[in-house]
């Protein structure tokens, strides 16, 4: 913008000389130092970065052009539009201001300049107005593209976090069923079957001397592999991790903690078969409550927290709620937007309402 | 077939989303239902559907043809009933359907012969003459959905019809709604009346929060909350109770009784009631009531949102 001022002022200052030189062909010394004072004070302003120093510069710039109007040469006062205009600016550019500064200097203007005056004035108008309009745009853009650029520099730092964490919960899980199943072998199985192994091996050698003996180890020998069958079986089937209690547990402690932590009292109730909830159902059922009881005490203003897990015949319910003033209207935020894709990568949906308190429903169908 | 599919659509009101990313599909023949509460955004999806709002994502198409593109099409193929009665007071009954079923294109006889039919239909056809500022709430509403249908559309979307009118005229209206579907028509149907979504919609969908939280039969969204039923039956004298031949019968699962009542907990989908109360009559039981508390609609949409429809 500084370079469309500089040239709008250097138009007119050629203007007015060269007005002036045809005039009176005559080099007046006056004319040369009054041009190049004013040429000193304009460079001055945009070189200028604070606003009180810049202002009062470009006040003394009009004052200057007055003074030498009435001194040297009514032209001059073609110039004072100009500085009025950036000094409008400067002051924080309210369109109010730039029609003050049009109409203004009006009065001042001896009869003959009026016309050249206007038009001056008005083209001088419509640069800095346009100009000043392009740049408040400009910046708006800017500010909008920052945001964006933050936002995605979140989601893409949480999606980051997620994958590792993926990544890693699988890598933990894996490691651990097979810590846990090679120990169970190990501790059941392997016994009983070197303890066969042995039965066996002795029915085999007795089997010419002793018949009875070795048919007694012998059969022996089958029920232990029996045994050992069935707690192959109990090993692989039965013995899941107990997701369920972890669940339940983990969100008793979330519950614990932040009664003891915020000024909230906190509640939990859980209703229905709750063995059914998959640890990754657990998982996001855990993350959205979280994300609600965050909300509920940064805009809730609640003073209690009730948390339900209800498991219904086809789905499972958790729901979040607060006594607080809630909201009427329910602005979608990264909040509620990644609560709802979370639900959805299990099928399910949320709802969010804020007429009684804020209450956050989360669905999973199962 | 489907006659309107839906896919992903979504309305803003500025910051407010009224319409949340719906996806849904109404095949022929159904009575569709959006069962929510005021301020759900089923009026919110059917302006959309008939062209009067323009949606902010996703698409709808009817019978296969994506509305935004086929306008005329849509509209000729589409019957509204509006929330608000939308009739001209000042024309008569005969003038205000002919005038909207010209609005359709119908011309000379056919539209004579189509006006008279929905008149008929409508139960209105000795009104002809008459003025609706002299009719009931009802008749107004009778009228406005001979004015929907004169023009034969393939959809009707009915938006909360039965608001604001008498019995009568409501069992009317829901009547016509069923003679309508067997005809042929493909019917949307939008109410917080939970009843009347129940006894006549063949697919429901319960919207909250713009969002369609569950869709299917009625029978498939109870199920989402139980499959049993309690069945409360008020006895005399709680002496000679065949407790444990009552967990004999089908489907019986467990049987308490509490002072003069026996409550017992049963499989939804098994009719035992007979057996059980030939059970309790052979053992000399007197019994004062019978109550079978099964799951409805309304209960389903408080178990799922905590809110009441009427809230």
């Amino acid at each position: 913008m500084d370079i469309w001022i500089i040239g709008n002022k250097a138009g007119l200052l050629c203007y007015i000389i060269a007005v002036s030189c045809f005039m009176a062909p005559t080099v007046d010394s006056w004319y040369l130092l009054t041009s190049l004072i004013y040429l000193c004070l304009n460079i001055a302003v945009p070189i200028l970065k604070q606003s009180t120093p810049n202002r009062l510069l470009v006040v003394a710039s009009a004052t200057f052009t007055i003074a030498c109007a009435y001194q040297l040469d009514p032209l001059f006062l073609l110039l004072l539009p100009v500085s009025l205009y950036e000094l409008a600016w400067l002051l924080g550019g309210n369109k109010n201001w730039f029609a003050l500064a049009f109409v203004l200097p009006v009065p001042l203007i001896p009869s003959p300049l009026v016309a050249i005056y206007l038009l001056v004035a008005f083209l001088s108008l419509l640069l800095h107005v346009g100009g000043h309009a392009a740049t408040e745009k400009l910046a708006r853009v800017y500010r909008v593209q920052e945001k964006m650029r933050e936002d995605i520099q979140k989601l893409t730092r949480s999606l980051n976090e997620n994958n590792e964490y993926m990544r890693q919960s699988e890598y933990t899980i894996k490691l651990e069923e097979r810590n846990r199943l090679s120990q169970q072998i190990h501790d059941d199985i392997g016994h009983s079957m070197s303890g066969a192994l042995i039965q066996m091996e002795a029915s085999r050698r007795l089997l010419a001397t002793d018949q009875m003996k070795a048919s007694e180890l012998l059969h022996n020998a089958i029920s232990i592999s029996k045994e050992g069958l069935e707690r192959i079986r109990l090993t692989l089937k039965d013995q899941k991790p107990k997701s369920e209690e972890l669940g339940i547990n983990r969100l008793r402690l979330m519950v614990d903690e932040l009664s003891a932590k915020q000024a909230v009292t906190a509640t939990l109730a859980h209703e229905g078969d709750i063995d059914i909830i998959t640890p990754i159902q657990w998982k996001i059922i855990q993350q959205n409550m979280i994300e609600a009881i965050t909300n509920s005490l940064k805009h809730g203003n609640a003073s209690g927290i009730h948390i339900e897990v209800h498991v219904l015949n086809k789905f499972i319910k958790a729901v979040v709620t607060d006594n607080g003033i809630g909201s009427g209207k329910v602005v979608k935020g990264l909040g509620i937007t990644g609560m709802e894709e979370r639900a959805a990568s299990a099928g399910g949906t949320v709802i969010v309402d804020g007429t009684k308190g804020f209450r956050v429903t989360t669905l999973l169908p199962f | 077939m489907n006659v309107l599919e839906i896919h992903n659509l979504t309305k803003k009101f500025g910051d407010f989303i009224a319409v949340d990313n719906i996806t849904l599909n109404v095949r022929e023949g159904e009575i569709f239902g959006f069962l929510g509460a005021n301020g759900a955004g089923k009026s919110t999806t059917i302006n959309m559907i008939c062209s009067l709002l323009r949606s902010t994502k996703g698409e709808i198409s009817l019978l296969g043809r994506t509305i935004a593109t086929n306008v005329k099409f849509a509209k000729m193929n589409t019957g509204i009933v509006p929330q608000d009665i939308s009739i001209y007071e000042n024309m008569t009954a005969y003038e205000n359907v002919s005038f909207f079923a010209g609005l359709y294109g119908l011309r000379g006889t056919l539209l004579k012969e189509r006006t008279e039919e929905a008149l008929e239909f409508v139960g209105l056809a000795d009104k002809h003459k008459s003025f609706p500022k002299n009719f009931s709430g009802g008749m107004k509403r009778r009228l406005n959905i001979a004015c929907a249908i004169a023009h034969r559309p393939k959809l009707i979307i009915m938006d909360e019809p039965t608001v604001g009118i008498d019995p009568q005229s409501r069992n009317y209206i829901l009547n016509s709604v069923k003679k309508l579907n067997q005809m042929g028509c493909t019917i949307i149907y939008t109410s917080h009346y939970m009843e009347e979504v129940e006894e006549i919609c063949t697919q429901i969908a319960i919207i909250d929060h713009g969002k369609i939280i569950a869709e299917g039969t009625k029978e498939q969204l109870k199920a989402i909350i139980t499959d049993t039923k309690d069945i409360w039956i008020g006895i005399k004298a709680a002496d000679t109770l065949p407790i444990d031949q009552l967990k004999q019968i089908q489907g019986v699962m467990t049987v308490r009784h509490e002072e003069n009542t026996i409550k017992i907990n049963s499989k939804g989908e098994v009719n035992n009631l007979n057996l059980i109360i030939q059970q309790l009559i052979k053992d000399d039981v007197e019994i004062r009531s019978v109550e079978e508390q099964a799951p409805n609609l309304e209960t389903v949409f408080l178990t799922l949102t905590g809110r009441n429809l009427r809230d």
